[in-house]
């Protein structure tokens, strides 16, 4: 940011004056300003898009009386939970029940800094970006646990309890399936990481397609995402027909709002990390991206790179209208007995691979091959 | 649980996943397949016996009384003195729709087949009274009067041919 901030300075005469640092921070918050326009956003649109979806697989016609068939419902349901009036329980511990959706929200959030959306945009192109993506998003286990507790409510406090549980248990498959994308680019930065999958193959340049450990390793990284973020085979901490609706049951207005906000934020973190590690990121098929002129190099990689995170939650909301709720011993078996330990094997397959082909992935290698 | 066990709940877990979504996404797809209908909009196609609300044509009931001694819910309330010419006129007829069970006895029992189900099935109201459908509009007291004062005149007419000319006014009556 600072470089950026520097290149303006020299850029624009009148801006000399100006310490860099003022500049700098300036920028920041313009930059925050977009992403969070972007993340809520998306937050709104997709709420309505799931429920379409929803209506579709259900056969029937979701939400369409807002607008014409229903585009602005998303409007109509962020201005219903901004004027509804924001109960606290008599009976709740009052600080800690004011603060969880904060903690909850950010958590999610926080993760849109490292995305990486195009060729130069990404808000911080921090040099242990994995790593920090999974260190925020466990912000989110927090909030949710403070949540459940402070509601003095038992619907709450077991949605909270298993929130943690699911949540914590979780996160080691996930980093576990993160790490061959790592080794393979030899770097936790995310734009490192995506870079390393560019090239003239299109889209063979893939970790997806790199071996069949990292085939395996996207797949096992889908299935653990889709339980950290508590979506719907998943959903025991808002499991609303044991559970009412989970840790937020005591929440309305905008407190509840930012739950709902912080669930859309964590898919679309999800499936950006998930374009950014295994499907190639913002490399755009036959064409190298930096290359290109610096307006269209972004907008083609922004394009391209929308296009695939919008897939994939699009993916995630059709599993979560097909498969019914797990158990939550079922849950813990899943992660513990099955995730975990393969997860462990892949790496240990993608490692030897790394070691013994020397970094070759298939296609390179059947490129190598034909010259 | 053996190797062979644990490798099989894998399998069954992605091909049941599979086939899951695989149902899911044929329904998604498929535009046609949407069973929602848009109720105020659009309405459903009744069949032709549909047992709707209970509609009397007073003008064919011979006031007979069957459906009403018929009625399970005592749901029909019929009141009718006999006219000048010898034939019931309907004073009243009440159904409280709101007691109808929709039976179809006294459809079945009615004589001349001016009782029937109507197609109708919209009747929200407020209030209990509202739900009493009133198929005679005039006030019970007045059709008495009326009824009772052409009897009187027939009488009169009877007992003295001479004087024919007491119809008209009466008749102006049942115009209001």
């Amino acid at each position: 940011m600072e470089a950026l901030a520097i290149s303006l300075i020299k850029a624009v005469p009148f801006l000399g004056a100006v310490p860099v640092w003022a500049v700098a921070l300036v920028l920041m918050v313009a930059v925050a300003a977009v992403v969070l326009a972007f993340a809520l956003t998306f937050e709104g649109v997709g709420s309505l898009v799931l429920r379409k979806v929803a209506g579709d697989i259900q056969v029937r016609i979701g939400p369409n009386r807002v607008g014409p068939n229903g585009v602005l419902q998303f409007l109509a349901d962020g201005v219903k939970l901004i004027l509804k009036e924001d109960l606290t329980p008599a009976s709740a511990d009052r600080p800690l029940f004011k603060m969880a959706p904060y903690f909850v929200f950010v958590g999610s959030f926080a993760g849109f800094v490292v995305v990486p959306f195009g060729v130069g945009l990404i808000a911080a192109d921090l040099n242990i970006g994995v790593y920090y993506v999974m260190a925020v998003s466990s912000l989110v286990v927090i909030g949710i646990l403070l949540a459940g507790w402070s509601s003095n409510n038992k619907w709450a406090l077991l949605g909270g309890m298993r929130g943690a549980a699911q949540i914590i248990s979780y996160e080691i498959p996930v980093g576990l399936a993160l790490i061959p994308a790592v080794m393979i680019a030899g770097s936790l930065s995310l734009q490192d990481i995506v870079r390393s999958q560019g090239g003239l193959w299109g889209i063979f340049g893939w970790n997806l397609f790199h071996n069949p450990f990292t085939f395996f390793s996207f797949f096992l990284y889908f299935t653990a995402a889709q339980a950290e973020t508590n979506q719907t085979p998943f959903d025991l901490p808002e499991a609303e027909s044991e559970l009412v609706s989970g840790y937020n049951v005591e929440y309305s207005g905008i407190r509840f709002g930012y739950f709902f906000l912080a669930e859309f934020g964590d898919m679309f973190v999800v499936a950006a990390l998930t374009t950014a590690l295994f499907l190639g990121g913002w490399n755009i098929p036959f064409f190298h991206a930096e290359t290109l002129p610096w307006i269209w190099g972004n907008l083609l990689s922004l394009g391209v790179f929308l296009g695939k995170a919008f897939t994939i939650v699009l993916i995630m909301m059709w599993v979560r209208w097909t498969l019914p709720r797990i158990r939550v011993d079922q849950l813990m078996r899943l992660s513990w007995k099955y995730l975990i330990p393969l997860t462990f094997f892949n790496l240990l397959g993608v490692s030897l691979w790394l070691l013994v082909f020397n970094g070759k992935g298939i296609p390179a290698m059947i490129a190598s091959l034909f010259g | 649980m053996g190797l062979k066990e644990y490798l099989n709940d894998i399998v069954e877990a992605v091909v049941t996943t599979a086939k899951g979504m695989r149902i899911t996404a044929r329904y998604g797809l498929d535009p046609k397949e949407e069973t929602t209908l848009q109720y105020p909009e659009e309405r459903w196609e009744l069949p032709e016996r549909y047992r709707g609300f209970l509609h009397n044509d007073i003008n064919t009931c011979i006031s007979c009384n069957m459906c009403v001694k018929t009625c399970p819910m005592d749901c029909i309330s019929l009141e009718a003195v006999r006219g000048a010419d010898k034939k019931m006129v309907l004073a009243s007829y009440d159904i409280n729709i709101g007691r109808c069970m929709y039976c179809g006895l006294c459809v079945e029992v009615c004589p001349p087949k001016s009782l029937k189900h109507s197609l109708g099935y919209e009747m929200a109201s407020v209030n209990r009274e509202q739900l009493i459908l009133r198929f005679v509009q005039e006030d019970a007291s007045e059709v008495k009067a009326r009824v009772a004062r052409q009897v009187a005149e027939a009488a009169a007419k009877a007992e003295s041919p001479a004087a024919g000319k007491p119809a008209p006014p009466a008749k102006g009556e049942t115009k209001e």
